[in-house]
């Protein structure tokens, strides 16, 4: 899909896995156990996130397009 | 029929003016047929009006001012006739009232008494009429059900993941629908402003459930949507009925891609609903799960996790900082005791250092004299006897040097009375001569002699040349 982009180590990122990551990484932090290092390296993380997650938001909100089946199938046997 | 009867429409004839149209014994009569069918239509109206229940057949919807059907159950039927201005008024389309409906029925008993050249017709004058709901379409679909469920089609779609902010959805409803209006209405609250591909399709009559099947076909295979939805304003479940067709159910089960339902209103629960991930009683609600997230409200979201994990990350530095700053005032203290202590401690050991240095260098000289003296000793002692050893040895080498002289002295004696003994001269001197060639070379036999022929003859004290006589001379 389109939506998704591939993060880390091939791990596919989508908007859902995004925030699901960004609420663990709240909790974490939340729980005052990281040390400094891991702190800081889980609000890296997470900023990446919410620019992934933003980014995703983005697309969907840039005006809405109407495509018809029947159009886009004729134009997939055009190509054919 | 009565006397009542034949009194109020004065079917009676009296017999006989004509024989051949005189009665029969035992049954009064005969009467004019016409008047006595519309004696019978009044006594028929005449019964009580009541509402019948029962399975619609035979129904005709014709251009006609009646719409007949029959009403039939296990038991029995009735024919049945609506004028048509009454069907209109019950606000029924000519397709909710077919074969298999079940009805309810309002109204009383006529009878049409016929004419000359129009056959009579008795029926069930209905005024009131409305849709029953069950019958056999609903069976149909409870068994329908039962077997999908059977079969595990209900599970598949209820167990893919569904985006919860899909990029492009599909929809597949009828073009022009007041629930295409209401979805995108919906989307709208969202915030959502992405890409929709409509498949349109006929929505109610027969054609409507593989047209249906195939747009949601089409929409998973080419138009990479990640959310399908399938939607449909309310009706009778006879109107819905597409949306219970065995093919487009089993489609939308093992269709890949999440398919949401909404179709027909609250009440209404087609297969369609029980196969798809999601069922919806609107189209608005339809919109809400194809699009989970809330884009505004997501987005001030993001923005405050943002700031809260700025916040974190600062604070954590700074508090860590804090700590440290904290911290290291008791080690600075710590240090200085330290190194205090250390400096007493050189001092100490400088004092205690040059003390023991003064002892261990006393206590060395003496080793050290000690031990030269002992080696002074030792050489002296070890010089003395080399000494005399030298002595011994020149005292050997002057005598063995003396003999020597003496052994190479009498050998030389010895070999110079051999080598005279061995000298040719001597021999010369005893009177002997030596025969020589041209060369010099010695001439031992006689035929050496003479082959050479002139020869010399070396005697002491000198040469003489000879020459070998003839053979015949010698003679």
């Amino acid at each position: 899909m389109t939506t998704e982009m591939t993060a880390g180590a091939g791990q596919a990122r989508t908007y859902e896995t995004a925030v699901e990551r960004l609420e663990e990484i709240i909790a974490r932090l939340d729980s005052n156990e990281p040390g400094l290092r891991e702190t800081l390296e889980l609000c890296g993380e997470g900023r990446a996130l919410i620019e992934f997650a933003a980014g995703e938001l983005e697309a969907v909100g840039r005006g809405l397009e109407e495509l018809r089946l029947d159009d886009l199938i004729q134009r997939l046997e055009q190509e054919a | 029929m009565n006397a009542g009867l034949r009194a109020q429409h004065g079917v009676e004839r009296p017999g006989g003016a004509d024989a051949a149209r005189a009665g029969i014994a035992g049954y009064p009569g005969p009467f004019a047929v016409g008047r006595y069918a519309a004696g019978l239509r009044e006594r028929l109206r005449e019964l009580a009006r009541v509402s019948l229940i029962g399975e619609a057949t035979g129904v005709r919807v014709g251009a006609g001012p009646n719409v007949y059907f029959e009403l039939r159950d296990s038991d029995g039927a009735i024919p049945c006739a609506m004028w048509r201005t009454d069907f209109e008024r019950q606000g029924l389309s000519p397709d909710e009232l077919r074969d298999g409906v079940e009805v309810v029925a309002a109204g009383g008993c006529d009878f049409y008494p016929g004419s000359a050249s129009a056959s009579p017709r008795f029926a069930f004058r209905v005024q009131e009429l409305r849709l029953a709901g069950e019958g056999d379409l609903l069976a149909r679909l409870a068994r329908l059900r039962r077997q999908l469920a059977e079969e595990g089609l209900f599970e598949p779609q209820k167990h893919l993941r569904r985006r919860a902010l899909p990029r492009r959805i599909g929809v597949v409803t009828a073009d022009g629908s007041a629930a295409r209006r209401d979805f995108l209405a919906g989307l709208d609250r969202r915030g959502w402003r992405g890409t929709i591909v409509w498949a349109y399709a006929p929505v109610q009559d027969r054609r409507a459930a593989p047209a249906i099947a195939a747009a949601v076909r089409d929409l998973a295979a080419f138009a990479e949507v990640e959310a399908i939805v399938v939607m449909r304003g309310g009706g009778s479940i006879a109107d819905l009925w597409a949306f219970c067709d065995e093919t487009l159910c089993r489609t939308v089960a093992l269709t890949p891609v999440p398919v949401i339902s909404a179709v027909g209103h609250h009440v209404d629960r087609t297969l369609i609903d029980d196969v798809a991930a999601v069922c919806c009683s609107t189209p608005t609600h339809a919109a809400d799960a194809a699009v989970e997230v809330d884009c505004g409200l997501a987005r001030q979201e993001l923005v405050a996790a943002a700031r809260s994990l700025d916040a974190t990350s600062r604070e954590a530095v700074l508090a860590r900082a804090r700590v440290l700053v904290a911290g290291s005032r008791a080690p600075r203290e710590h240090l200085d005791r330290q190194r205090r202590r250390l400096h007493q401690l050189a001092r100490e050991l400088r004092a205690t250092t040059a003390r023991g240095r003064a002892q261990r260098l006393e206590f060395q000289r003496r080793i050290a004299l000690r031990v030269l003296q002992r080696k002074a000793g030792a050489a002296g002692r070890s010089a003395a006897g080399e000494r005399r050893a030298i002595v011994s040895r020149s005292r050997m080498l002057a005598g063995a040097e003396g003999r020597a002289r003496e052994r190479r002295t009498a050998a030389l004696t010895a070999f110079g009375a051999a080598l005279r003994a061995h000298d040719p001269e001597r021999t010369l001197e005893r009177g002997y001569a030596l025969a020589l060639d041209e060369r010099g070379e010695p001439l031992v036999t006689p035929a050496a002699v003479r082959r050479a022929g002139r020869f010399a003859l070396r005697l002491a004290g000198g040469a003489v040349a000879a020459k070998a006589l003839d053979p015949k001379e010698e003679r």
